[in-house]
């Protein structure tokens, strides 16, 4: 079995290495949203998994309509209704925070129509002073005497600080494949490195470091891809969906970077490892590539994207955003300006999170190659 | 009633001739229809209050003054203190739906690419699609806070990025329902006043001028004699029949959050607060023969005037008061100006919508339970707005919390209440008629 297909076990949402976590009576609590500091959770020794709904068939939400409403994304309408039908009983409990209206009002539905054995939210704030670092410090430490409290473990600042050590390699090693992306004939797909990530947050990080580590090590020894027509970056909100990603790399856009939760924005920035781990774990949480909830950083995002078309000598861009996503929509309406005055061409998607139509988003992407390469 | 009289027309009518600016044309423009409007109308305190609000701008803008924009679910007390001239920027969505001129500029912000009424808001959308056609004022300051909603920080912050002015943006803390917590911790409050106080100094950085402390603490007394006259209104509502029409309320609202810490303000809130006293003392009902109380837990439907009439005139209902409407901040200490920051600190956190709508699902049920309980509620009405993602996504528990609790019904239907292109009057007419008469009478 290759690293790839040993990762992508990792995939369905209950697989075997939550399996074979959970047959060592240890808990699984799942989580929605890269503002979820994962390291307290594995200092306790419980595996934080990222909460995806790619089961969600056809994308049919009756429960996820009539609870979220059929004006909420589609994302947290699939959570809804695969909760609702027990699909995430290997889970022990849910953490979310006010990533967006959205996400915490899918926390709420869920703790009333399809409840588990255990819940937390917590509070991020908006914004980034001196002030909101101090209260964010508040509240992770709020959080992690929770899940003392509640599961009956310490989490001393050894364990804080080894989990922060074996997460921030898994960042050290996702930056190393983004640089091999930077090559000419880069030596992995994008469909391949959203697979990736997709099983990190989905497996124990220990073992996904291992893996990530022979991955890498095959991927600086392989040939690159060169029959690829454009060089693209894909910039966007929560996709896990591969399906997107290779109907862009069917039609010869080569993805080679990314601003996306499940991308740069979920792994780019350390923790600093010598400072008190819940003060680090907050100013890097705080202080990371934002998402566009984030305000007052609008300008740090645009440049972060910018820097990376160039490093990444990128083609063209896409923007992608999710129906009815009030974030992304809002945030795209900027970037498209700056794209224009940087003379980037871009083309802009509007999805669902389950893939349908791809027959549309085919004809829109393909036309899309063909500018790119006219150019 | 009485009228707004010749004389008085002319002289308002007066006020508002010569150039406002370039910016403030549409602004204009609202006044001088609403001045209109207002000729044919009952003219209250709050109308006054109103008409008294437009004039303020140009005379900031003479006088030199900054104007500071802000947002809906913030009390501009603080920005009196200062001597800035506050626009609370949701009164162009407001004000333009009756008129229905927001829809153009709903169509400009959806040619532009700027969202769709299902996404984002046009509580705030319009804003941009008047700023594209240089009808949006231009503000001096700009300030947003995180919560209740996306849309917020959203709008605001794309407008900030297209008129790049200085901009303050406060962090209202989300936190956990949990019964055995204070609701206001002493980490809250800390993060809450030291925040306030943050916003004072980057207003005094700003226009280069420090708070004037004996100011501050006369302000705040004002928005405090407010805040009284506003408890004691909402206490009057109990009464049964209720003492005030449909739309009373809302005028406590627009008092506080755009002349809060004003004279204006406690004189429309002592206004209705002795209308309502004088009317239970009278056994005068707001609707004659009232035979049904509504609570009405979200905004109003903006671009339908006559709809609260309707429904009194129709069914003899009364809705007692919309999500805005009911005002819950509480007076508090203002011996000091230490005080008066904790009690900013609370009014942030506790104001309109935000009090119920930042935290879990908790906060909204148990607001409208009570509400409900208190009120001797006969139904619930529900007008969401499409977009309104933190609030469409709660009233079913809520609806089933009143429905099992205490036997209560509840009608939610979708619309934009500042675009009636999406779902018109007739469509909300018939909703509301069928429920009422099949469901609740």
């Amino acid at each position: 079995m290759t690293v790839m297909e040993k990762l992508s076990q990792a995939l369905p949402l209950a697989n075997p290495w939550i399996e074979s976590w959970r047959s060592e009576g240890k808990k699984v609590l799942g989580y929605f949203c890269t503002y979820i500091p994962e390291e307290i959770i594995y200092a306790a020794d419980i595996l934080p998994v990222r909460v995806r709904a790619r089961t969600c068939g056809a994308g049919d939400t009756p429960m996820g309509d009539a609870y979220m409403t059929p004006t909420a994304c589609s994302y947290t309408r699939c959570c809804l209704e695969l909760a609702n039908q027990n699909q995430y009983d290997f889970l022990d409990g849910i953490v979310s925070c006010n990533s967006c209206d959205q996400i915490r009002r899918l926390y709420d539905n869920i703790r009333y129509k399809a409840p588990f054995p255990y819940h937390y939210i917590m509070g991020v704030p908006g914004c980034v002073s001196d002030t909101t670092h101090e209260w964010f410090g508040h509240e992770l430490t709020k959080f992690k005497e929770n899940l003392e409290k509640n599961f009956e473990v310490t989490i001393s600042d050894d364990k804080l600080k080894k989990a922060i050590q074996v997460y921030n390699k898994s960042r050290t090693l996702l930056k190393e494949i983004y640089e091999l992306r930077k090559r000419d004939n880069p030596p992995i797909t994008g469909t391949d490195v959203l697979n990736i990530i997709s099983a990190g947050i989905s497996m124990p990080r220990d073992q996904f470091n291992d893996l990530l580590t022979q991955q890498l090590q095959e991927l600086k020894e392989k040939d690159g891809i060169s029959d690829y027509r454009a060089r693209i970056m894909i910039v966007g909100s929560m996709l896990d969906e591969p399906e997107y990603m290779k109907v862009i790399e069917d039609l010869g856009g080569l993805v080679v970077t990314d601003s996306q939760c499940l991308g740069t924005r979920y792994f780019w920035d350390l923790i600093d490892e010598n400072k008190n781990p819940i003060n680090a774990i907050g100013e890097r949480y705080l202080s990371k590539i934002s998402c566009p909830r984030m305000t007052g950083k609008y300008t740090e995002r645009e440049d972060f994207m910018v820097k990376l078309i160039k490093e990444f000598n990128v083609d063209g861009v896409i923007l992608q955003r999710m129906k009815f996503c009030i974030l992304w929509w809002a945030e795209i309406f900027l970037l498209r300006n700056r794209l224009k005055e940087e003379g980037i061409p871009f083309l802009e998607l509007e999805r669902e999170y389950i893939l349908s139509g791809a027959g549309a988003m085919k004809t829109r992407v393909q036309t899309f190659m063909e500018i790119l390469e006219a150019r | 009633m009485k009228l707004l009289d010749e004389e008085t027309f002319k002289k308002y009518k007066k006020m508002g001739r010569g150039a406002w600016g370039k910016d403030l044309a549409l602004w204009k423009t609202m006044y001088m229809g609403m001045l209109n409007v207002f000729k044919e109308e009952d003219f209250t305190p709050v109308v006054e209050m109103m008409i008294n609000m437009f004039l303020e701008l140009p005379k900031a803008r003479k006088e030199g003054k900054s104007i500071i924009m802000y947002p809906f679910n913030y009390g501009p007390e603080i920005f009196y203190a200062m001597d800035l001239a506050p626009l609370m920027q949701e009164v162009f969505s407001v004000g333009l739906a009756p008129l229905h001129i927001n829809e153009p500029y709903i169509d400009v912000t959806n040619e532009i690419g700027y969202g769709d009424t299902p996404t984002l808001c046009n509580a705030q959308r319009p804003l941009i699609g008047a700023h594209m056609q240089g009808a949006a004022p231009v503000p001096d300051l700009l300030f947003f806070t995180s919560t209740p909603c996306n849309a917020i920080a959203m709008t605001y912050q794309v407008f900030q990025q297209l008129i790049n002015i200085p901009t303050f943006n406060m962090d209202l803390p989300y936190w956990a329902y949990d019964q055995d917590n204070e609701f206001y911790d002493e980490k809250t409050m800390d993060y809450m006043i030291r925040q306030t106080k943050e916003l004072v100094s980057w207003l005094e950085k700003e226009i280069n001028q420090k708070l004037d402390e004996e100011k501050f603490l006369q302000t705040m007394k004002l928005v405090n004699e407010a805040r009284e006259n506003v408890m004691e209104f909402n206490e009057l509502l109990k009464n049964v029949p209720c003492p005030m029409p449909s739309i009373a309320g809302f005028g406590n609202y627009l008092a506080m959050v755009t002349r809060g810490g004003t004279p204006d303000a406690v004189k429309v809130t002592k206004y209705l607060r002795d209308e309502a006293a004088q009317n239970v003392k009278n056994g005068i009902a707001g609707v004659p023969d009232e035979k049904i109380r509504i609570a009405w837990p979200y905004t109003h439907v903006f671009f339908d005037r006559d709809l609260l009439t309707f429904i009194e005139e129709t069914f003899q209902a009364v809705v007692i008061m919309d999500l805005l409407g009911y005002y819950p901040v509480m007076p508090h200490d203002v011996s000091t100006v230490e005080k008066c920051y904790e009690g900013e600190a609370i009014a942030a956190l506790d104001f309109s919508m935000v009090g119920t709508c930042r935290g879990p699902v908790e906060f909204y049920v148990d607001f409208v339970l009570n509400y409900v309980k208190e009120y001797k509620i006969d139904c619930v009405i529900i007008p969401m707005q499409f977009a309104c993602k933190h609030a469409y996504a709660i009233t079913r528990i809520a609806a089933e919390a009143v429905r099992e609790q205490l036997g209560i019904p509840t009608l939610i239907f979708g619309c934009d209440p500042y675009d009636s292109r999406e779902v018109s009057s007739e469509t909300i007419r018939e909703r509301i008629s069928e429920f009422l008469t099949q469901v609740v009478i």
